[in-house]
């Protein structure tokens, strides 16, 4: 694949080009806001930060950006500069027919695992803008943890999308065009371009381990009390539906009078079951929910991040829908052309998961 | 009929989702030729297996059903060309998931065609006969 290697103060003319030269019409990237990290949106090439790199790579997870072009339908060009999980949930969209693929000019940057915002911003100074696995190390000691879906996560490498930005040691980055609307994006700003290899088979196998190791170390929910007792401070709130870039209904069921039962209907169910718990259909909105992202789910965390009651979501969504997506041997956000599972079919399968 | 029950014994409750065009018909005509078979399934037609929304068997199952059957067309002889194809899809991931809580052997698919009365009997009577061994659904009585 087609490529150059630029220090990372070049990154500054790299997006300006972009929006100079008309390659895309907009940038939804990140940048430095107070101690923390935000996304913005910039169409005034000026207005790109000096030092993007302190932004960009920064371990600093606030919403999944996937969500924020979540259902446009504009002709404009939106350049989304974010990371692996949230390029990845993009890409889920674009199958679903949530954003026209056309209109998206995907960059994906490399990650190392981030914390959650709001313990970036409390610490930002120790963390830094780039992390490596002896600093996750250190951090932890000072009781600094990263979220938990980031440990959990077998892919953060910037290996999705149409152009990914890899981190090499020394202040240097590779920018390297992963598809023909990338390396387009990359001719057109006139980069010296040299083939390049950055598929980095033997970390992606270290860190996919690692990750293994770490899934299986969580606590697990094997059983209908189980999730129950998991659940059990959980208000219906549907924080984590809001905030999930793969959870796209315009009108959600559990909106709806019979998932969001009220007066004289609550009252029925009530009398139906003898008693009933209130707010309604907790198990069974997280059920169905589960069920909805399972073929979809990224494993980006975002719904553990946003409840309210601290619900530890990560060991439920992105576990659970891991083994549905196993069954259909399908990677989320991995390839755009291949189809979602549940709009396909083969003649013979999946008689042994039946009874 | 047959057997006399006995007092006290549990008897499970099975919500069954069948298609109009095969697994209906089939216990139209189990009923028909006087095949015997527990009575202990409430039949739910649908126009296809296809229609079946993991939904209804999630809400079945946390209402305290203690069994979801679910029967189609056999894969390729759907009424619809690619109903059941679809259904399989979902019904594979549902139970996948219900797997993870130990609730997957309460659901069970069955392809049945219109002509297999014998079929729809044997299936009605050992899933009765497992859910019996299994016990009540744990989610009966709770408060959900």
């Amino acid at each position: 694949m087609k490529g150059a290697e630029l220090g990372i103060e070049d990154l500054e003319g790299f997006f300006r080009g972009l929006l100079e030269k008309e390659v895309v019409d907009c940038l939804v990237m990140p940048h430095v806001a107070g101690k923390n990290i935000a996304y913005m949106m910039v169409t005034d090439p000026k207005r790109i930060e000096s030092s993007p790199g302190k932004a960009i790579f920064a371990p600093s997870f606030s919403v999944n950006a996937a969500g924020i072009v979540k259902g446009w339908t504009v002709a404009n060009k939106v350049g989304l500069v974010a990371k692996p999980c949230e390029i990845r949930a993009a890409i889920e969209l674009v199958k679903l027919n949530q954003m026209d693929k056309d209109s998206l000019l995907l960059i994906s940057v490399d990650c190392a695992g981030a914390f959650e915002n709001q313990v970036y911003a409390d610490h930002s100074d120790e963390i830094g803008e780039w992390l490596d696995s002896g600093k996750i190390e250190e951090l932890k000691g000072k009781g600094i943890e990263l979220r938990e879906a980031c440990t959990i996560c077998d892919s953060r490498l910037a290996d999705v999308g149409d152009i990914g930005i890899v981190r090499l040691n020394g202040d240097k980055v590779v920018v390297a065009g992963l598809t023909n609307m990338g390396e387009a994006a990359l001719t057109a700003l006139e980069l010296p371009l040299e083939d390049k290899e950055i598929e980095r088979k033997d970390e992606k196998a270290r860190i996919a381990e690692e990750a293994k190791k770490n899934e299986e170390a969580l606590p697990k929910i094997s059983s209908i009390e189980e999730l129950e007792a998991f659940l059990q401070d959980c208000i219906v709130c549907k924080n984590c539906r809001d905030v999930c870039p793969v959870c796209y209904c315009k009108e959600c069921f559990f909106d709806q009078p019979l998932g969001n039962p009220a007066s004289g209907d609550l009252l029925n169910l009530a009398e139906l079951r003898g008693a009933i718990g209130v707010p309604a259909n907790q198990l069974f909105y997280h059920l169905t929910r589960v069920y909805h992202v399972s073929t979809t789910c990224v494993g980006c965390g975002a719904c553990a991040d946003a409840c309210p009651k601290d619900i530890p979501l990560t060991r439920y969504y992105p576990v659970i829908a891991r083994k549905v997506q196993e069954i259909f041997e399908y990677e989320p956000g991995k390839d755009v052309e291949e189809p979602l599972p549940f709009v396909v079919y083969e003649e013979e399968e999946l008689e042994d998961k039946l009874r | 009929m047959g057997e006399e029950k006995k007092e006290g014994e549990f008897e499970p409750k099975i919500i069954g989702f069948t298609c109009n065009w095969c697994t209906y018909a089939s216990a139209d005509l189990a009923g028909t030729s006087r095949k015997k078979y527990p009575p202990n399934a409430r039949i739910i037609r649908l126009m296809c297996s296809g229609r079946l929304d993991p939904m209804f068997v999630l809400k079945a199952l946390l209402n305290g059903a203690d069994g979801v059957f679910i029967g189609g067309c056999h894969p390729g002889e759907c009424h619809y060309i690619k109903g059941n194809f679809y259904a399989r899809r979902r019904i594979a991931a549902i139970r996948t998931i219900l797997k993870q809580f130990g609730l997957d052997n309460r659901v069970r698919s069955e392809w049945i065609s219109a002509s297999e009365g014998d079929k729809f009997a044997r299936v009605m009577t050992e899933m009765a006969e497992d859910l019996k061994k299994l016990g009540p659904n744990p989610m009966r009585g709770k408060i959900l």
